[in-house]
């Protein structure tokens, strides 16, 4: 396929399919946002089980 | 990206050091030639309409099958009151919320998911993913319940119905081009405002609706559970996580840059605006089920309010009130099953354009048509557990809400990505505020989704 070399230039460099695909790299967390972090697997092992009950108990009730 | 160099003839751009050019590029880039030389011409108007699009299409495709039913039921149950300028509120906060994916979106040109994955590592990737996913399928069947209760309004039986829906949502993939895909959905989005008409023609007081906005009330029935749940429905209707994903990655799919976040954001707030109108339309719509006295309780969908409608607002309301709820499961069908693709690609790094072909897009646009294949399947098995479903997508949507805006706020205060777009000060009491509310309130309407007598009746 040929492309217009002026065409290509209306996107951003870092607009290109090819530098989107590199990834940045891995965040540094400060301590705050680490705690953040680690309440939020807390929460979210509260809260699996919770959409588990509320699927099985719906699930085995009476369905209209 | 080697397949592309030799599919494509690909080469190094002169000042584009090491780049290769692929299709979804130039695709991408006759979408900003067109931008570029609209704002040199000074038109305003055309830059915002050429703009125009993510912001929109996630505001009117959260207006969904179940919250135009969540809208419906609290007009049926409080008529026009406290939950207008509540509902008002809610896309406000949608809007604070959206705002923020946006200047993600034009600053790193990455999706939400492949920003926490590279940023916060494979857990949170593949936890964003998986709940979104899962939460998305779920989701998608009750907008093909929505779609296939349109239908039987209508008299279509659901399998054509449903087969009509699959056929669209799975068509509008085959444009193979974002600009394309995206025009067609506003069009098809712009049905929404059909709920408009449908509350026209309920001959609502004007002097009742200025009164809800200026007193936020009246407020029948007082504080109950019930009230609360509706409360808690109707922030559900309005703030989700796959907006947040599908926003994101559609501004990146359509090219938008920083240069663009004015348009950017005016496009969020004329989507957050219309949508609102539309669910206050619907509320106003059922307004005469609560002045009649009508027990919504056992209605299960949109087609119910039709029905119970047609004897208070005539036949032609009733009609463009069934048909506004097919086609916002229709919209929300196509939107949903979009941030799926763009979200599970993402993740594990493959193509995610629906500037794409097929052959270079095989997971992408195969993870959109095996869920909507899948959902569709689903509401048709004869005895499938539709209500249960109906039940764990709202606690899923509201109870994982929490770790969804945590992320997006962590993500919008990186500077080291966003550099001058992360957020302000201002943004942060504005976006933490929502992120605590959201978040309280969602692990609220969990718990009394799973426990409802835990507030007694």
């Amino acid at each position: 396929m040929q492309y217009d070399p002026t065409l290509i230039s209306a996107l951003e460099p870092d607009q290109l399919a090819a530098a989107t695909m590199r990834p940045f790299p891995r965040r540094k967390l400060g301590r705050g946002v680490l705690a953040l972090l680690i309440l939020l697997r807390v929460y979210i092992v509260i809260a699996i089980p919770i959409v588990v009950y509320a699927f099985v108990h719906a699930l085995l009730a009476p369905q209209q | 990206m080697s397949e592309d160099a030799l599919n494509f003839g690909l080469s190094v751009l002169p000042g584009r050091a090491e780049e290769r050019v692929t299709h979804e590029d130039v695709l991408r880039a006759r979408d900003r030639l067109k931008i570029l030389k609209t704002r040199a011409a000074k038109s305003p108007l055309r830059l915002l309409w050429l703009l125009a699009g993510p912001g929109v299409l996630v505001m009117l495709g959260e207006n969904d099958g179940p919250s135009m039913v969540s809208y419906a039921t609290t007009g049926a149950t409080y008529g026009i009151g406290f939950f207008v300028p509540f509902i008002l509120l809610t896309f406000l906060m949608a809007f604070v919320v959206q705002e923020m994916t946006v200047r993600l979106g034009v600053a790193t040109h990455r999706g939400h998911a492949e920003l926490i994955f590279q940023r916060f590592g494979p857990f949170w990737g593949y936890f964003a993913m998986g709940d979104l996913v899962l939460g998305n399928l779920l989701t998608l069947v009750t907008e093909f319940i929505a779609i296939q209760a349109g239908g039987l309004y209508f008299g279509l039986p659901s399998w054509l119905s449903v087969a009509i829906g699959v056929a669209l949502v799975i068509g509008s993939l085959a444009f193979r081009r974002y600009a394309t895909w995206e025009r067609a959905l506003m069009g098809l989005a712009a049905f929404n405002l059909l709920f408009i008409p449908a509350a026209l023609l309920a001959h609502p007081s004007g002097a009742d609706l200025a009164h809800a906005l200026a007193t936020w009330g009246p407020l029948p029935g007082g504080m109950g559970t019930a009230f609360l749940t509706l409360i808690l429905a109707n922030i559900g209707a309005t703030v989700t996580p796959w907006m947040i994903f599908f926003q994101q990655s559609a501004v990146v799919d359509k090219g938008l840059t920083r240069s663009d976040l004015p348009q950017g954001r005016t496009d969020t707030a004329i989507g957050a605006v219309l949508a609102a109108v539309a669910a206050i339309a619907t509320v106003v719509a059922t307004g005469p089920l609560f002045a009649a006295h009508v027990d919504v309780s056992q209605f299960a969908s949109g087609a119910d309010f039709a029905t119970a409608l047609q004897p208070l607002i005539g036949t032609t309301g009733a009609t463009l009130f069934a048909l506004g709820i097919v086609e916002a499961g229709l919209v929300a069908a196509m939107t949903i099953s979009t941030s799926s693709s763009y979200s599970l690609a993402e993740t594990v790094s493959a193509r995610h354009s629906l500037n794409l072909d097929f052959a270079h897009g095989r997971l992408f646009y195969g993870v959109a048509i095996v869920s909507t294949l899948l959902a569709a399947g689903i509401v048709l098995i004869p005895g499938a557990p539709l209500l249960a479903m109906t039940l764990t997508v709202n606690v899923i949507a509201t109870l994982l809400m929490a770790p969804a805006l945590l992320l997006l706020l962590l993500l919008a205060n990186d500077s080291e990505i966003m550099r001058d777009l992360a957020n302000g000060w201002w943004a942060n009491l504005a976006g933490g505020t929502i992120v605590v509310t959201i978040s309280v309130i969602g692990a609220l309407y969990g718990v009394i989704t799973v426990f409802p007598n835990l507030l007694g009746k």
